[in-house]
């Protein structure tokens, strides 16, 4: 497809123009980055590493009304996502929307859920390469990513210095460099390879790795390993690792009806490091300390996942080592499954 | 600073102890400079154990964070020692704990290391991008001296140190079993000028302020987690049936749970500042807490977590307390 630059002068203006849909980009508050609706393209804050909250609740919001009713009425006013409208995400990084399109095989696995899906059939992923890879911890390139990839992308932006280098990758991507074809120009010739040089720099920034081979087939004969005794010991339970992790997806639904009667049903972000999150009415609580709860969020996304999907839901972002509060690093644990015996 | 052979020889012995079954200690982290908390059971473990200004973690809160399985029929408790390594402020949240009698003083065996000010990590990484190797963090003098990628580097001590160093006023233990070196003299005290520049703003100006911060929340409740001070067993956040604190995230909700907790913590909070610190989008809960813990110091002459004797100050009174800023 068509290479485009985008000079950065203009990026004002493309903002502007991707303001007629919902537009979500990075903003800063105070000194976090998140991602944000933008109103105003001046709140836009392009020159980041990576976002503090990855950009997933804007395809799996962290509370979801999913209808409203009346107590002791049949009648439910039901969501419509439709009504939300197109929503253009732009300046992701290509981990980030890797991890949608893993969580995609999820949401639309046994069942198919229609909030998910209608938000994502309404969304465009904009992304931006990472000509510098944005933290220590980022271990992408272990887990079949790249700092230039394109999975799960829409569109790819690299910064060439003075300009943007537009990739678009899908027929959105391509609708969407048409809606923007007054802004973009034909790129410079040689651009092609010289982004590819960049990428193979970028890739050898890199600095952390795993080899995943084999570990998706080893976790269930370490069940009982003591080795989860020793990485979770410090373990606050606090769920961090799990709520900034772009491929974490679990929820609960809980009701809240207001003193008039008034409800609403939606679903909320959960975390398997919660105690609560598999207590029984019973009383009885089969993942009982943080130790087996270790265990699961590990074999979820090295195990349970690849097993079920055919691929690892991790992309190796690094914000789960980058956040955790006691330093628990999931490219230790790996480490320590590798070696264990 | 303490030295680090002495530390593990002291720890061999202590674990070594029959009525001992455990250590928490720190040990190096897993890249850069970080340090994280150690969980020693035998002696040969105690070799790995450390203490420098990385070791910001405040491990008092794993003495009540401990989960504890049911006693299969047939068995005995282990009812043996925690030991436990603790700074000048995470001393005191031993003393606050047991002035609330949340478990008895024999329970715990107590290593008290007099502090010289541990840094603020965010302001270390700021300054050493990028660093992945180990590498250590020592004071010498008035400057801490970053040793990594086979080099040297040198910055004052107030380039680093954490916010709260720079106001502490119980840099040494204030409750140990054994002290790791000599006492240290409290370097600093706190005049609160920063929270008496927030209290002059206007109601709609603080409520501005305070918006944009709780609107970042994203609920994860570390800050109560890694809090040694919320050791409810059973906390509101997590009952559902009543439920008394919605678990959706908007601006309301997120707002009731801070009130809430600065509440909880009025008269209890010990300053660790772990709260800020652990919070993943930087919101600066401290101002709260220090609010708070001004309001009773002015008020009622009360500093929480300083002497195992004091009873909890919202479980006194006395006829001369203050009340003319009751409504
Ligand atoms: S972020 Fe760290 S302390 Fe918190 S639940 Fe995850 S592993 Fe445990
Ligand atoms: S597990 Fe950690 S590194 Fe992997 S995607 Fe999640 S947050 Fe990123
Ligand atoms: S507040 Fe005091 S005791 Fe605590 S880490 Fe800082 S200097 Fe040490
Ligand atoms: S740690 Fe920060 S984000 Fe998490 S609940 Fe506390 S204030 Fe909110
Ligand atoms: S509220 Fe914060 S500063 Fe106070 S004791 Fe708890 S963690 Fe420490």
């Amino acid at each position: 497809m068509a290479l485009k630059k985008l000079s950065k002068e203009k990026m004002g203006e493309v903002l502007g123009e991707l303001s007629k849909f919902r537009l979500v980009a990075p903003a800063k508050s105070d000194e976090v980055v998140v991602f944000k609706q933008i109103g105003d393209p001046q709140e836009a804050f392009l020159d980041y590493g990576n976002s503090t909250v990855p950009p997933k609740k804007f395809a799996f919001p962290q509370t979801e009304t999913l209808f409203r009713f009346m107590v002791g009425s049949p009648e439910l006013k039901e969501k419509n996502v439709e009504e939300e409208g197109t929503t253009v995400i732009f300046g992701l990084r290509p981990c980030d929307a890797r991890a949608m399109a893993i969580v995609d095989k999820l949401f639309s696995w046994d069942f198919d859920d229609p909030y998910y899906l209608k938000r994502r059939e309404l969304t465009t992923l904009v992304g931006m390469a990472c000509v510098e890879p944005p933290s220590v911890n980022c271990f992408c390139t272990s887990l079949q990513g790249s700092p230039f990839g394109t999975e799960g992308l829409d569109m790819l932006l690299t910064d060439m210095g003075d300009y943007y280098l537009v990739q678009s990758l899908t027929e959105k991507g391509e609708k969407l460099a048409e809606t923007l074809s007054s802004q973009l120009e034909e790129a410079p010739a040689g651009d092609e390879k010289k982004a590819e040089e960049m990428a193979r720099e970028s890739e050898g920034r890199i600095r952390r790795s795993i080899s995943t081979a084999g570990i998706p087939e080893k976790l269930p004969g370490l069940w009982e390993n003591e080795l989860w005794k020793r990485v979770s010991a410090a373990c606050l339970g606090c769920g961090i690792c799990t709520f900034l992790c772009p491929t974490c997806h679990c929820f609960d639904i809980q009701d809240e009806v207001d003193e008039g009667g008034e409800g609403r049903r939606c679903r909320m972000w959960d975390s398997c490091m919660f105690e609560e999150y598999t207590l029984h009415a019973s009383g009885h609580n089969p993942r009982p300390t943080r130790r087996e709860r270790t265990r699961n969020r590990i074999n979820h996304k090295y195990s349970y996942y690849p097993n079920r999907f055919g691929v690892i839901a991790c992309v190796g972002c690094g914000r789960c080592i980058n956040l955790c509060p006691v330093n628990i690093d999931i490219l230790d644990i790996l480490d320590q499954v590798v070696d264990a015996q | 600073m303490v030295d680090v052979n002495k530390l593990r020889e002291k720890a061999k012995e202590v674990v070594s102890r029959d009525d001992v079954r455990l250590l928490i200690g720190y040990r190096p982290g897993t890249y850069g400079f970080r340090a994280r908390p150690a969980f020693v059971q035998g002696p040969d473990e105690a070799d790995e154990l450390i203490f420098t200004p990385a070791c910001v973690n405040n491990l008092a809160t794993y003495i009540t964070l401990e989960e504890k399985l049911p006693v299969p029929r047939g068995q005995e408790p282990d009812l043996r020692k925690v030991a436990v390594m603790v700074k000048g402020c995470d001393s005191r949240a031993l003393v606050q704990q047991m002035e609330e009698k949340a478990y008895d003083r024999d329970r715990i065996l107590v290593l008290g290391i007099p502090c010289t000010g541990v840094v603020d990590m965010a302001k270390v990484e700021a300054k050493f991008p990028g660093v992945l190797q180990r590498g250590e963090i020592a004071l010498e003098g008035d400057r801490f001296v970053l040793s990594f990628n086979g080099s040297k580097e040198e910055v004052p001590r107030e380039e680093l140190v954490a916010d709260k160093c720079l106001r502490c006023r119980y840099p040494t233990p204030l409750v140990y079993d054994e002290l790791l070196d000599e006492a240290v003299e409290r370097f600093a005290d706190d005049d609160y000028s920063d929270i008496a520049e927030l209290e002059k703003r206007a109601a709609a100006e603080k409520w501005a302020y305070w918006e944009e911060k709780f609107s970042r929340c994203i609920r994860c409740y570390s800050c109560r987690n890694v809090c040694p001070m919320c050791y409810c067993e059973d906390c509101v956040l997590d009952r559902l049936q009543p439920q008394w604190m919605r678990r959706s995230v908007d601006i309301s909700e997120n707002t009731a749970y801070h009130v809430s907790r600065a509440y909880h913590l009025a008269g209890r909070c010990i300053q660790c500042g772990e709260c800020q610190r652990v919070c993943p989008v930087d919101i600066p809960l401290m101002e709260l807490n220090r609010k708070f813990y001004k309001d009773v110091e002015e008020l009622y002459d009360y500093e929480p977590g300083t002497s195992v004797e004091n009873p909890p100050l919202l479980s006194t009174f006395k006829v001369d307390d203050r009340e003319d800023f009751i409504l």
